[in-house]
């Protein structure tokens, strides 16, 4: 292996191969090297390093109503302490599991029971994939006001079915009432992202053998069986990438509820980021958000962790 | 992959049997799916065809019954306010959303190439921090990214979207490079070195060339990203001449509170380009996706 990046660095074999090279004379050995990653390097600085480094430090700050910070004043860790005991804080947090866990379920759920079922060649197979597709393709902003034309309390088309067929006398408002607002936009984001899993459970069904699932099924194997002992384990991996992704897309997602309810009625669709949207732009208290931010970074972190985990299988191995 | 990429049919012999219980399950599960996906958006399409009165009835008009593309007329004629409005949302955001892309593109191959290929100190490290991009939430972005744009006086133009955009661009479009650059053998670059080329010669005339449908995908990928993109544009723009049309469909539907048709045909004008782009290249986009989420 070290023969092999000398070669590929343009480097000559080093001398003596027992002593391995310090760090610094490995940088030098490589500086070309990082005169392709410099320009992304950069941006990366600039656009990304830096905004974490300064939410993090703005969190310990009360910070003026004008933006002028070098008028801020430290306060330690006020910040965490007063949104950790308001509850407020609590609510947001339900409504956040239930969003993220319920949104990522069913997505889940409905895209493997798609890949599934797309998984054989039929007439007009390509064409339904595309199809269910589509929605995880177009804006979020234009989707949450479909679905508020839907949902809309006098004039919706779901309202006006569900009188049609008789589950109710009048049109339901679903948008407008603390117990249905949740429900009505967790289905809205399912619809949305379903299809992503579906087509990353898609992928992963290639990699099962179909011999394996032939000799299962000489074997006296039947259909659950065969999902269950072949197919399964085969999907582990994708599976975990899967969920992890769309764990941390819906903990991000901002757009659906932000448009659909603005976190209302009375709070009954606030999560984590409209509240942190609501409290930096709204009430221009940066300092407060910046905190609510990092809270939600280390949860993050932690399902980072994890996902870094999962993609980097294979990689590891091959680096070694 | 061959199947899904649908390049070769492979013929799988399969036992003749009569169509089971588990099959049933599948078409109703597929039958059940396309109903929950489409009818939104043939709702979406059958509203945008209708007067406004036409739309504001109880119980609905299952099917316009007068069909009229004056909503669609109104928002592309631009001898009209509304029109000359949504026109100019619109260039806004395809200006932003293709430069964005160019120049997220044009610094993430170099980098993907590296990543890919060369094993300098701290790659992994570097490399690692790309991935961990995709877990932080935008919101950790947004508020130093905005006094960062007050201090350089970008607040309220395009360019502060293009520059903030790479904050998702960049780190995407380097992964998928990356991925693509895996899969094409380092012995053609060997090869050209061995005939004289240079490195830089090696990946410009071999390996660029050869990843061009990756350069491809993850251009479109970054595209319909930006195209979509909605919370940055919303903090960083005010003006209305400079809105990108997520933020403008929003304006709009607050300035014409009512009219549901023309927000509708708006939201179906505001899809087309991405679900063109998605239909003429959808293997390269489902490749893109799919990249490195899969190891066989």
């Amino acid at each position: 292996m070290t023969i092999h990046v000398a070669h590929r660095s343009g480097a000559m074999p080093a001398p003596n191969l027992r002593r391995k090279p310090n760090l610094f004379q490995r940088i030098l050995l490589h500086w070309n090297d990082y005169t392709y990653i410099a320009p992304a390097l950069i941006v990366m600085l600039l656009v990304i390093a830096f905004p974490i480094y300064y939410t993090v430090e703005l969190s310990f700050f009360k910070t003026p109503a004008n933006l002028s910070m070098d008028k801020k004043i430290f306060v330690g860790l006020d910040n965490y302490w007063a949104i950790l005991t308001s509850k407020s804080f609590w609510n947001v947090t339900y409504n956040t599991l239930i969003w993220t866990v319920f949104s990522t379920f069913f997505a889940f759920v409905l895209g493997l029971g798609a890949a599934l079922a797309l998984n054989r060649e039929f007439l007009g197979r390509g064409v339904l994939r595309a199809v269910l597709l589509v929605p995880y393709v177009i804006s979020a902003v234009a989707a949450s006001y479909v679905w508020k034309w839907l949902y809309h309390s006098d004039f919706g088309v779901i309202g006006a079915l569900s009188v049609q067929f008789g589950f109710t006398d009048r049109p339901i408002n679903f948008l407008d009432n603390i117990y249905t607002a949740l429900p009505a936009i967790i289905v809205v984001n399912i619809w949305k992202e379903f299809s992503f899993a579906m087509i990353m459970l898609l992928a992963g069904l290639q990699t099962v053998p179909d011999q394996l699932l032939r000799a299962a099924q000489v074997d006296g194997a039947n259909a659950w069986q065969r999902f269950w002992h072949v197919t399964m384990p085969h999907l582990k991996g994708v599976s975990m990438v899967t969920i992890l992704l769309l764990l941390v897309t819906n903990l991000n997602s901002f757009i659906i509820p932000w448009i659909m309810t603005g976190g209302g009625p009375a709070g009954a669709t606030d999560i984590w980021i409209t509240q942190i949207y609501q409290m930096a732009f709204g009430r221009i208290r940066f300092g407060m958000a910046s905190a609510y931010s990092v809270i939600l970074f280390i949860v993050m972190m932690l399902l980072g962790y994890f996902y870094v985990k999962a993609l980097t299988r294979g990689d590891e191995a091959k680096v070694e | 992959m061959s199947t899904l990429t649908q390049t070769s049919p492979r013929p799988r012999p399969r036992p003749k049997k009569p169509i089971g219980g588990w099959r049933w399950a599948g078409r109703g599960i597929l039958a059940f799916l396309l109903l929950f996906t489409a009818l939104p958006m043939a709702w979406m399409v059958i509203t945008s065809l209708k007067s406004q009165l036409a739309a504001l009835q109880y119980p609905p008009q299952w099917w316009p019954e007068e069909v009229t593309f004056e909503n669609y007329i109104l928002l592309l004629s631009p001898n009209n306010a509304v029109g000359q409005e949504f026109l100019q949302y619109f260039w806004n955001s395809l200006y932003v959303s293709i430069l964005s892309t160019i120049l997220g593109v044009a610094v993430a191959v170099p980098a993907a190439y590296a990543f890919s290929r060369f094993r300098f100190p701290g790659r992994q490290m570097l490399f690692f921090s790309v991935l961990l991009r995709n877990m932080f939430p935008a919101v950790v972005f947004l508020m130093p990214l905005f006094l960062m744009m007050k201090w350089l006086g970008l607040v309220n133009t395009h360019g502060s979207l293009i520059l903030t955009y790479l904050t998702f661009g960049l780190p995407l479009s380097i992964w998928l490079l990356k991925g693509f650059y895996d899969n094409i053998p380092p012995q053609l670059e060997q090869a050209a070195r061995i005939d004289g080329a240079t490195r830089f010669q090696a990946f410009f005339y071999i390996v660029m060339p050869l990843s061009s449908p990756g350069i491809i995908a993850t251009a479109i990928y970054a595209f319909i990203m930006a195209w979509n993109e909605y919370v940055y544009a919303l903090t960083f723009l005010n003006s209305k001449d400079k809105l990108t049309l997520p933020v403008g469909l929003q304006r709009f539907f607050a300035e014409y509170a009512t009219n549901w048709p023309g927000l509708m045909a708006a939201s179906f004008i505001m899809s087309v380009p991405v679900v063109v782009l998605f239909l003429v290249l959808q293997k390269y986009f489902v490749r893109a996706l799919t990249e490195g989420a899969v190891k066989s």
